[in-house]
C-alpha cells in the first residue's frame, strides 16, 4: 500500500515535471536569437521571402496559441514535422534515437558494471599500488574532457594504427563485425569520464561500510570475507551509486552530444545541434521533449530502485 | 591478479575486434567527407555548399558551368537569344533519361520553371529569375523563355545550383529526388550520409566512370583530416584554409586550392553614421593593408579585390589605381570628416565563422593606426540576417560566389537591388548606369567596359569593404583521378577515377 502511494506520487510527480518542461522548452527555444525563416532562407533571405515562408509556418499567431497548438498535438501523438527537412519529426527522431540507444546502452551497461567492479577492487585493495594506480586513472579520466579523449581516439585508432573506422555508422545488417567496429570508440570514450565518476563514489561508499559497526559485528560473528562483502556491504554501498547512476544518465545525454558530434554518428545528439544551427523548431522542441523525458524516466526508475533496496526510504516518503 | 585478468581478457577482446577493421568500400565508390546534414534534396530548394554538391550531381541543368567558368550546353545542346534579348530559345537534347526511366522533354523543363517561379513553392532564389514573364515549349525539344527586361546572361544563370530540370508532375522531392545527372540517389541518412549510384542510362555514353559516391557528413574537421589519412574517405570538401600548408607535404594526399569568386569583407552601413560620409569609408580603405589581411586572415590563401569580381575573372579591372595604404592620410580625412579624434565603435562578428572571426580581428589591429578603433562584439551567425544586417553600422560578413558577374553584383550594388538594400543602402549613378548596360549586352567587351567602370567607381566612392576573394580547397587520396576543384565548390564527377 505504501509502496502504492509512493509510486503514484512520483508518477504524478513526473508528469508535472514535464509538463513544466513544456513550458520552458516551449519558451526558451522561442526567445533564442535568430529566427527559422532566416535560417531556412540563408544568403538568399530577402525580406519578401522571408514573410512568405513566416506565414506558411504559422510564425505570425501569437505564443500561448502556438504552444497550445504544439502541446495538444503533442499528446494526441502528432510530433509534428521538421520544417527544415519537410519530413514528419517523429520518425526522424525514432530512427536517431534507435541509434543513440544502442550507443547509451553499451556505455551505460560498461558504466555500470566496470564504475562498480573498479570500486569494489578498489575498497577491498585499499591503500595497494593497483589501488592507487587506478585511482590516479580515474582522476584523469574525470578531469580530461570526452571530446579530447575522442579526437585522441580517433588519431590513434584510426589514422595512426589504421585499425578501426574513425567515424560513422553501420549498420546491423552489414554485419556483427562493421557494426561493432564503428561502435567501439564511442562506447569506451562516452563511458571513460563516468566509468571513472562511479568508480569513485562506489570505492568510497564501500570503505565507509566495510568500516561500520555492522560488518564488524558480522566479522565478529566469523562470517566469511566474502560473505560480509557481498551479503551485508555491498548493498548499502550500492545505494549511492544508484544516485550517481541515475545522475549520469543525464550526464550520459550531454556526452553523447559530444561523442557524436566528433565520431560522426547520426544519433539524436547530432540531430540537435542540427535542429538548433537551423532553427528547426518543431524538430528541436520534440528532441528536448525526448531527452527530458528519458532524463525524468531514469530518476523515477532510480528512485524505485532505491525505495526497493531501502524500505526507509519509501516509509519517510509516505510519512512526510 | 583479478585486474591483470580482467585487463588481458579485455585487451584481447579488443585486438580481436581490431583484426576484423571492415574493408574499405567495395568497388569504384568515391567518399567525400563533407560538413552539415543536408535539409532537403530537392534542387529548387538548397542553400548550402553541402547540398550543392549532392544538387550537381544527381540533376542537370540546361547550361552547365566548367572548372575554368566556362558556360557550355548541359541539358540544352544550343541556344539562341533575339536581338533585344527578350527571348531565348534552346534546344534540348534528345533521348536524355531521367531516373525512374521516363524521357526529359520540353514539357519537364517548362514544368521545373513554373514550379521555381510559383511563389507558393518558396524557393529561395525565385527573385533571381523574376526577369522570367513566360516559359513555353513549342514542341518536345524546344524551350522558349520570355524576359520582361532585356538580359544578356540568361544562359549562365541557368547554370546555377537550384535551377534544375526535374520531372513534370514530380511530388516529394525533398526525400525522393528523380534527376537526369550522373549519379541516382539510394539512400539517405541525416546526419551519417547520402548514398549515390551510378545512373545507367546517362546521355554521356561512357559517364560516369565510377560507380557511386557518398557523401559522408562529418562535422568535426580534424576527424575528417584524420579520416582521410586512415582512408576512410577519399576526399575532404572545403578544407580550412590554415590546413593548406601542413598538410601540402603528405605523399598520400593531393591538396588543392583554387581562386573562387566567394569574398568576405566588412561591412560598412552607408545609410547609417558614421559610414553614410563617403570619406569616413575612404579613410577604412586607406587605414588597412589588404595584402596583410589576405596573409593574415587567409594564411595567403586568397587575394584582395575591389570588388566581388574575382582578380582571376576576365573582368577583374587591373588598369584601375588603387590607394596604397597610408594611415596618417587616413585620420586627416577622418578629420576632415569631423573626426579628429578618430572613430570608437563596435565591429559584429559572426561566431560560427572562423575565417570571418579572423577578418574581424585582423581588422580591428591593423584599422588602429588609421584612427579606427574597434571593439569586437560576437553573436551567432544564425542571428545575423534578424539582428545584424542592415542594422549596425559596421560588421564582418561574406559571400558565397554566383555564377556569373552580374547576379555577383546587380543586387548588391545597383540602387534598390535586393541585397543593396539589406547590407548598406549604396548609391552611385556611375555604378547604376554601367551595371544596366553591362546586363542588357550580350557581348563580353562590352559588359567587360561596364564592369571596369563600376570597379573604378568603386573605389573613388566605396560601398563597402570587399576584403578579399578567397580560396577554396579540397585534400584529395592519390588514388583519387579525373577531379578538378571547382571553384563553385560543387563537384563535377562524370569523369572521376579511383585507382
Amino acid at each position: 500500500m505504501r509502496l502504492a502511494a509512493f509510486l503514484l506520487r512520483r508518477l504524478l510527480g513526473l508528469v508535472g515535471v514535464l509538463l513544466g518542461m513544456s513550458v520552458l522548452i516551449f519558451g526558451i527555444i522561442h526567445i533564442l536569437p535568430g529566427n527559422v525563416a532566416y535560417a531556412i532562407l540563408g544568403e538568399f533571405a530577402t525580406p519578401a521571402a522571408v514573410a512568405q515562408l513566416e506565414a506558411k509556418l504559422g510564425l505570425n499567431d501569437p505564443l500561448p496559441m502556438q504552444y497550445w497548438r504544439w502541446l495538444s498535438a503533442l499528446l494526441q501523438g502528432d510530433f509534428g514535422t521538421s520544417i527544415v527537412m519537410s519530413r514528419p519529426a517523429a520518425s526522424l527522431i525514432a530512427e536517431a534515437l534507435g541509434r543513440s540507444a544502442v550507443l547509451a546502452a553499451l556505455a551505460f551497461g560498461l558504466v555500470a558494471m566496470g564504475g562498480i567492479g573498479l570500486g569494489l577492487y578498489g575498497a577491498t585493495h585499499r591503500g595497494r599500488l593497483a589501488d592507487k594506480l587506478l585511482t590516479l586513472l580515474q582522476f584523469v579520466l574525470i578531469a580530461v574532457p570526452e571530446f579530447f579523449w575522442a579526437i585522441l581516439a580517433v588519431l590513434i585508432f584510426a589514422a595512426w594504427l589504421n585499425l578501426l573506422p574513425a567515424t560513422g555508422y553501420a549498420p546491423l545488417s552489414d554485419g556483427v563485425l562493421a557494426w561493432g567496429s564503428h561502435l567501439l570508440l564511442p562506447v569506451l570514450v562516452l563511458a571513460s569520464g563516468l566509468v571513472a565518476h562511479v568508480a569513485r563514489l562506489t570505492r568510497s561508499s564501500t570503505i565507509e561500510v566495510l568500516d561500520s559497526r555492522y560488518v564488524l559485528t558480522a566479522r565478529a560473528r566469523g562470517l566469511g570475507e566474502r560473505r560480509v562483502l557481498w551479503r551485508h556491504a555491498l548493498p548499502n554501498a550500492l545505494l549511492p551509486a544508484i544516485t550517481v547512476l541515475a545522475i549520469d544518465a543525464g550526464l550520459l545525454i550531454g556526452g553523447i552530444v559530444v561523442v557524436e558530434t566528433v565520431f560522426a554518428y547520426p544519433g539524436l545528439g547530432r540531430l540537435l545541434v542540427y535542429a538548433i544551427e537551423r532553427h528547426d523548431l518543431p524538430l528541436l522542441q520534440v528532441g528536448m521533449m525526448v531527452v527530458t523525458a528519458i532524463y525524468a524516466v531514469a530518476n523515477f526508475i532510480a528512485e524505485l530502485l532505491y525505495a526497493v533496496l531501502n524500505p526507509r526510504i519509501r516509509v519517510a516518503g509516505a510519512a512526510a | 591478479m583479478p585486474l591483470f585478468r580482467r585487463t588481458l581478457i579485455g585487451s584481447s577482446l579488443a585486438a580481436a575486434t581490431l583484426a576484423f577493421r571492415p574493408a574499405h568500400a567495395a568497388g569504384k565508390v568515391l567518399r567525400i567527407g563533407i560538413s552539415t546534414s543536408l535539409s532537403t534534396l530537392d534542387p529548387m530548394m538548397v542553400t548550402t555548399g553541402d547540398e550543392y554538391i549532392h544538387a550537381n550531381l544527381v540533376f542537370n541543368g540546361l547550361a552547365r558551368m566548367r572548372e575554368d567558368l566556362v558556360v557550355e550546353p548541359d541539358l540544352a545542346e544550343s541556344w539562341t537569344y533575339s536581338d533585344d534579348l527578350r527571348q531565348w530559345t534552346f534546344r534540348l537534347r534528345r533521348g536524355v533519361k531521367f531516373h525512374d526511366g521516363q524521357e526529359m522533354v520540353a514539357d519537364d523543363v517548362v514544368a521545373s520553371f513554373r514550379r521555381l517561379l510559383d511563389p507558393a513553392s518558396t524557393s529561395p532564389v525565385r527573385s533571381q529569375y523574376d526577369m522570367i514573364d513566360s516559359v513555353a515549349a513549342p514542341d518536345a525539344a524546344t524551350v522558349v523563355f520570355k524576359l520582361t527586361i532585356p538580359y544578356g546572361g540568361l544562359a549562365d544563370i541557368l547554370t546555377d545550383r537550384q535551377v534544375k530540370i526535374v520531372p513534370r508532375g514530380a511530388s516529394d522531392l525533398a526525400t525522393k529526388p528523380i534527376g537526369t545527372g550522373p549519379f541516382k540517389v539510394v539512400s539517405y541518412t541525416a546526419g551519417d550520409r547520402l548514398v549515390l549510384a551510378r545512373h545507367a542510362d546517362y546521355f554521356e555514353p561512357g559517364l560516369p566512370k565510377l560507380e557511386g559516391v557518398e557523401l559522408r557528413i562529418i562535422p568535426e574537421m580534424s576527424v575528417k583530416i584524420a579520416a582521410v589519412q586512415a582512408g576512410d574517405i577519399d576526399v575532404v570538401w572545403d578544407l580550412p584554409l590554415e590546413q593548406v600548408k601542413p598538410l601540402s607535404g603528405r605523399a598520400d594526399l593531393r591538396i588543392d586550392s583554387v581562386p573562387t569568386a566567394s569574398w568576405d569583407g566588412a561591412i560598412l552601413n552607408n545609410a547609417i553614421a558614421p559610414f553614410n560620409d563617403k570619406r569616413v569609408r575612404q579613410a577604412f580603405h586607406l587605414a588597412v593593408d589588404k595584402k596583410e589581411v589576405v596573409d593574415l586572415t587567409l594564411f595567403g590563401q586568397g587575394v584582395e579585390t575591389i570588388s566581388p569580381i574575382p582578380p582571376s575573372h576576365p573582368f577583374f579591372a587591373k588598369d584601375v589605381t588603387v590607394a596604397k595604404p597610408d594611415p596618417a592620410a587616413a585620420r586627416k580625412l577622418l578629420a576632415e570628416a569631423g573626426h579628429p579624434n578618430g572613430i570608437k565603435l563596435p565591429v559584429i562578428l559572426p561566431v560560427g565563422r572562423p575565417v570571418r572571426e579572423r577578418l574581424g580581428v585582423t581588422l580591428q589591429q591593423l584599422a588602429k593606426a588609421g584612427g579606427f578603433d574597434l571593439q569586437v562584439q560576437r553573436l551567432p551567425y544564425s542571428s545575423f540576417n534578424a539582428e545584424v544586417s542592415g542594422k549596425a553600422p559596421l560588421y564582418i560578413d561574406g559571400f558565397f560566389a554566383r555564377p556569373t558577374v552580374d547576379t555577383s553584383l546587380f543586387s548588391f550594388l545597383r540602387s534598390g537591388g535586393s541585397w543593396n538594400e539589406r547590407l548598406w543602402h549604396y548609391n552611385d549613378a556611375t555604378v547604376d548606369r554601367a551595371l544596366d548596360a553591362a546586363r542588357s549586352s550580350a557581348d563580353p567587351a562590352v559588359q567587360k567596359k561596364n564592369y571596369g567602370d563600376v570597379q573604378a567607381a568603386l573605389v573613388a566612392n566605396p560601398a563597402s569593404f570587399f576584403a578579399y576573394s578567397v580560396n577554396y580547397a579540397c585534400a584529395y587520396r592519390k588514388s583519387v583521378g579525373g577531379v578538378k576543384t571547382h571553384p563553385m565548390k560543387w563537384f563535377d564527377l562524370r569523369y572521376a577515377t579511383l585507382g
